[in-house]
C-alpha cells in the first residue's frame, strides 16, 4: 500500500534517528568503557563476560594515578606490587599539557586568522599556496622526525616546552589559517567599508565589526587545535620523554614490559585527559553551535 | 558647496578596461544618476568616487581637491550600500550612531541626532531591535539614516533598491527623492533600472562599456536618444526596433524589413542607403488612419489589457514582435487588421553601428 506524504515524511524521520541513534552508540561506547573502567577493582578488568558496570566499583584507580596512592585495597592481587611508581607524573604532564596546548593554540590561532584575514581581503596568499600551506599537512609527522630531531638536538630544543609548542604551532597553522578564513570570508566586504566610510580606521573596523562577527568561529577553531594539540602523540613522545612528559605521553608509561597492562589506571588517567577538554567545551559551548554552524552572518 | 570632477578616470583589471577615460562633472545638490547594464562600469565609478577602488589613471576632486590619495572616510561622503550592509551584532541604534561615534561627537548630541535622523526616515519604532529582526525595506531606512546622521555634502547609492521587491522599491524610491528635495545635498545614484533612473534623476548618466553614452534630463533621454542602445534600455514597454535596410525608393528613402516596408520622411532623402535599424516607441504607434507619416495594414496577433492601457501585438513571430500602446480597453478584435501609423516625428533612425541617423 502506498504511502500518503505525511506517512512518508514520519517513516523517514524514523528512520534517521534510527542511524543516529546507532552511531551515538557506536561513538560513545569507548568513552563509556573508558569511564566504566576506571572504576572497576583490576580483577574486573580482563574479565569475561566483561564487566560493563561494576558492582564493586571503587575510586583506588584514581588515588593510585592522580594521588600517588602506592597501596592497593584490601583485596589487590599481589602481582601489581611490581608496578613502578617513580616514573608516573600526572600532574606534571597535565600541567606541561595545558601550558603547551593552550600557548601554541593560541599563537596558532592568534597568527592564522591574521594570515586569514590577508588571504581573504588582500589575496597574500594565492589559491595555489593555500593548498600548499595544506599540504604542510598531508606528510606524515614520522617522516620529518629525523630531520627535525637533529635540528632541535643543535638548537637544544629537545625535550622542552619552547620546542614542543614551535612544532605544534607550525604543524596546526593551516588548519587555523583554512578554518578562520571561512569564518572571515563571510563577513560581507561591503560591511567593512561601510563602516570605513563612516570613518572606522581599519584597525576599528575589524576590531568593531570582523571580530565580533567571526569571534564564535575564532572559538571553535581554538577548540578544534587545541583539541589537536592536547592529544598529539608521535612528536611529544619522540622530540621530549623525559624531561618534558605530556599527557598523551605519560598515558603510554601504563602499558609496557615493566608496569604489565594496568587498564583501570590507564582509565583513571584518560577521564583526567578527556575532562579538561570537556569543560573548556562547557564553558564555550554558545560559541560552538554558532562557529560550527557557520552563517551567522544574514546577507 | 560640494562638486565631484571626475577627470579623464579609468580604470583597468588586468587586461579588462572597466572604466574607459570618464569625464564629469557633477554640480552641487544635483541628482545625478548612472545607469547602464551590470558590467558597463557604473558601479565601479561609483566605488572610484568612494575610495574603495583606486583609478588606474585620472583623477577625483571633490570641492577642487583631488581625493584620490585620500581614505574614503576622510572624503565628505555617505554611502548606502546594495546589501545595506548594517552591523548585525549591534541594535539599531548602535549602527546609526557608529559614524558619529568615529567623529568623537559627545554622547548626549549623539542621541539626539540618531533620534532626528529616524524621524526623518520614520524609524523610530526600530531603534531598539537588532537588524536581522528587521525587514528588507526596514533595512534599507536604517542604511539610509546611519548615512545621513553624519551629514556628508555627498551620497553614493549602489543600486540601494534593488533587493527589495516591486511595492517597497517604489516606496523607497519616493522616500529617496523626499530626502534629497529636503537635504538638497549631492545623490550619486548608481542602478541598472532605467525606470529608477527616468524617476530620480536630474541628470542621467548612461554608460555601456566603460564609457558614458549619453548625459541628459530624463526627458532628453528619452525623447531624443543618441544610439540604438540608449533608445532599446530606456522606456516600459521597450521602444520598436526592427532591424532592416535603407533603399533608395521613387519617392526617397524607404525602410525595408522582413515584416513591413515604409517610405521614410523627406528629412531623411539625404541619408546612405544600406542595413540599419527603425525605432519607434509604443505609445507614438497610430491605430487606425489617424494623423499623418506612413502606416501599414497589419493583423493584430494578441491584445494585452493592463486596465488603463492596453498593447497590441503584431508579427509575434519575429525577434521582438512590434508592440503598440493604446489608451483605454476600446474593443479591440484579435485577428483583427488595422492600418499601423508611424508618426513622421516619432521616428528614429539608426546606422548599421548604433547612432542615431537624424
Amino acid at each position: 500500500m502506498a504511502m500518503t506524504k505525511s506517512q512518508r515524511r514520519h517513516a523517514f524521520s524514523a528512520f534517521r534517528y534510527l542511524v543516529l541513534t546507532f552511531w551515538l552508540l557506536i561513538v560513545a561506547f569507548p568513552i563509556f568503557w573508558m569511564v566504566s573502567t576506571s572504576f572497576k577493582p583490576d580483577r574486573e578488568w580482563f574479565a569475561w563476560p566483561p564487566v560493563y558496570i561494576s558492582e564493586n566499583a571503587t575510586i583506588q584507580n584514581y588515588l593510585v594515578v592522580w594521588a600517588d596512592v602506592s597501596e592497593y585495597g584490601t583485596d589487590a592481587e599481589g602481582e601489581l606490587e611490581t608496578y613502578t611508581q617513580s616514573l608516573q607524573r600526572p600532574w606534571e604532564a597535565l600541567g606541561n599539557s595545558a601550558l603547551i596546548s593552550v600557548i601554541s593554540t593560541t599563537l596558532t590561532v592568534l597568527f592564522g586568522s591574521v594570515l586569514a584575514y590577508g588571504v581573504s581581503r588582500y589575496g597574500i596568499l594565492s589559491e595555489g599556496r593555500m593548498f600548499q600551506l595544506l599540504m604542510l599537512r598531508m606528510v606524515p609527522p614520522i617522516v620529518l622526525i629525523a630531520p627535525i630531531s637533529i635540528w632541535y638536538s643543535a638548537l637544544g630544543l629537545l625535550d622542552s616546552i619552547t620546542g614542543l609548542v614551535m612544532l605544534y604551532f607550525l604543524t596546526t597553522l593551516p588548519y587555523a589559517v583554512w578554518m578562520s578564513k571561512s569564518f572571515i570570508d563571510e563577513v560581507p566586504r561591503e560591511m567593512e567599508q561601510a563602516a570605513e566610510i563612516l570613518g572606522a580606521s581599519r584597525m576599528r573596523t575589524i576590531w568593531e565589526v570582523v571580530l565580533p562577527l567571526v569571534r564564535s568561529g575564532l572559538v571553535a577553531t581554538f577548540l578544534f587545535i587545541l583539541i589537536l594539540t592536547w592529544s598529539e602523540y608521535l612528536l611529544a613522545l619522540l622530540l621530549s620523554k623525559t624531561e618534558v612528559v605530556t599527557l598523551p605521553v605519560e598515558l603510554s608509561k601504563y602499558q609496557g614490559s615493566t608496569e604489565g597492562r594496568v587498564y583501570g589506571r590507564q582509565a583513571a588517567l584518560s577521564v583526567g585527559i578527556t575532562l579538561p577538554l570537556i569543560v573548556v567545551g562547557l564553558i564555550i559551548r554558545k560559541h560552538l553551535a554558532r562557529g560550527f554552524s557557520f552563517g551567522m552572518v544574514r546577507r | 558647496m560640494s562638486r565631484i570632477e571626475l577627470v579623464n578616470l579609468r580604470k583597468e583589471y588586468g587586461s579588462v578596461v572597466a572604466v574607459n577615460s570618464m569625464d564629469l562633472t557633477i554640480e552641487d545638490g544635483e541628482f545625478i544618476v548612472f545607469v547602464g547594464p551590470s558590467g558597463c562600469g557604473k558601479t565601479t565609478t561609483l566605488r572610484m568616487i568612494a575610495g574603495f577602488e583606486d583609478p588606474t589613471a585620472g583623477d577625483i576632486r571633490i570641492d577642487g581637491e583631488v581625493v584620490n590619495e585620500k581614505e574614503p572616510g576622510d572624503r565628505d561622503l555617505g554611502m548606502v550600500f546594495q546589501s545595506h550592509a548594517l552591523f548585525p551584532h549591534k541594535n539599531v541604534a548602535d549602527n546609526i550612531a557608529f559614524g558619529l561615534r568615529m567623529k568623537k561627537v559627545p554622547q548626549d548630541e549623539q542621541a539626539r541626532k540618531v533620534q532626528e535622523v529616524s524621524e526623518l526616515v520614520r524609524i523610530t519604532h526600530l531603534l531598539g531591535k537588532m537588524p536581522a529582526q528587521c525587514s528588507g525595506g526596514e533595512s534599507q531606512r536604517i542604511a539610509l539614516a546611519r548615512t545621513l546622521v553624519t551629514e556628508p555634502s555627498n551620497f553614493l547609492l549602489d543600486e540601494p533598491l534593488s533587493s527589495l521587491d516591486a511595492k517597497l522599491r517604489r516606496e523607497l524610491r519616493a522616500e529617496c527623492d523626499r530626502l534629497h528635495d529636503e537635504l538638497q545635498k549631492t545623490f550619486v545614484y548608481v542602478t541598472h533600472d532605467q525606470e529608477e533612473a527616468m524617476t530620480l534623476a536630474d541628470r542621467i548618466v548612461v554608460m555601456n562599456q566603460g564609457k558614458i553614452v549619453q548625459m541628459g534630463s530624463p526627458m532628453e533621454i528619452y525623447g531624443d536618444p543618441v544610439s540604438y542602445f540608449v533608445a532599446d534600455f530606456f522606456g516600459n514597454p521597450a521602444m520598436n526596433l526592427i532591424e532592416g535596410e535603407f533603399v533608395a525608393g521613387t519617392n526617397g528613402l524607404e525602410f525595408h524589413s522582413s515584416q513591413f516596408n515604409i517610405p521614410l520622411p523627406a528629412k531623411y532623402s539625404s541619408t546612405a542607403p544600406g542595413k540599419g535599424s527603425l525605432g519607434i516607441r509604443p505609445e507614438n504607434v497610430t491605430i487606425g488612419a489617424t494623423g499623418g507619416g506612413a502606416s501599414i495594414n497589419s493583423e493584430i496577433e494578441l491584445v494585452e489589457p493592463l486596465g488603463k492601457d492596453t498593447l497590441l501585438y503584431f508579427g509575434t513571430d519575429a525577434d521582438r514582435p512590434f508592440v503598440a500602446v493604446i489608451e483605454g480597453t476600446e474593443e479591440v478584435q484579435r485577428h483583427a487588421k488595422v492600418d499601423v501609423g508611424f508618426p513622421d516625428d516619432a521616428i528614429f533612425l539608426f546606422d548599421a553601428n548604433g547612432d542615431r541617423i537624424r
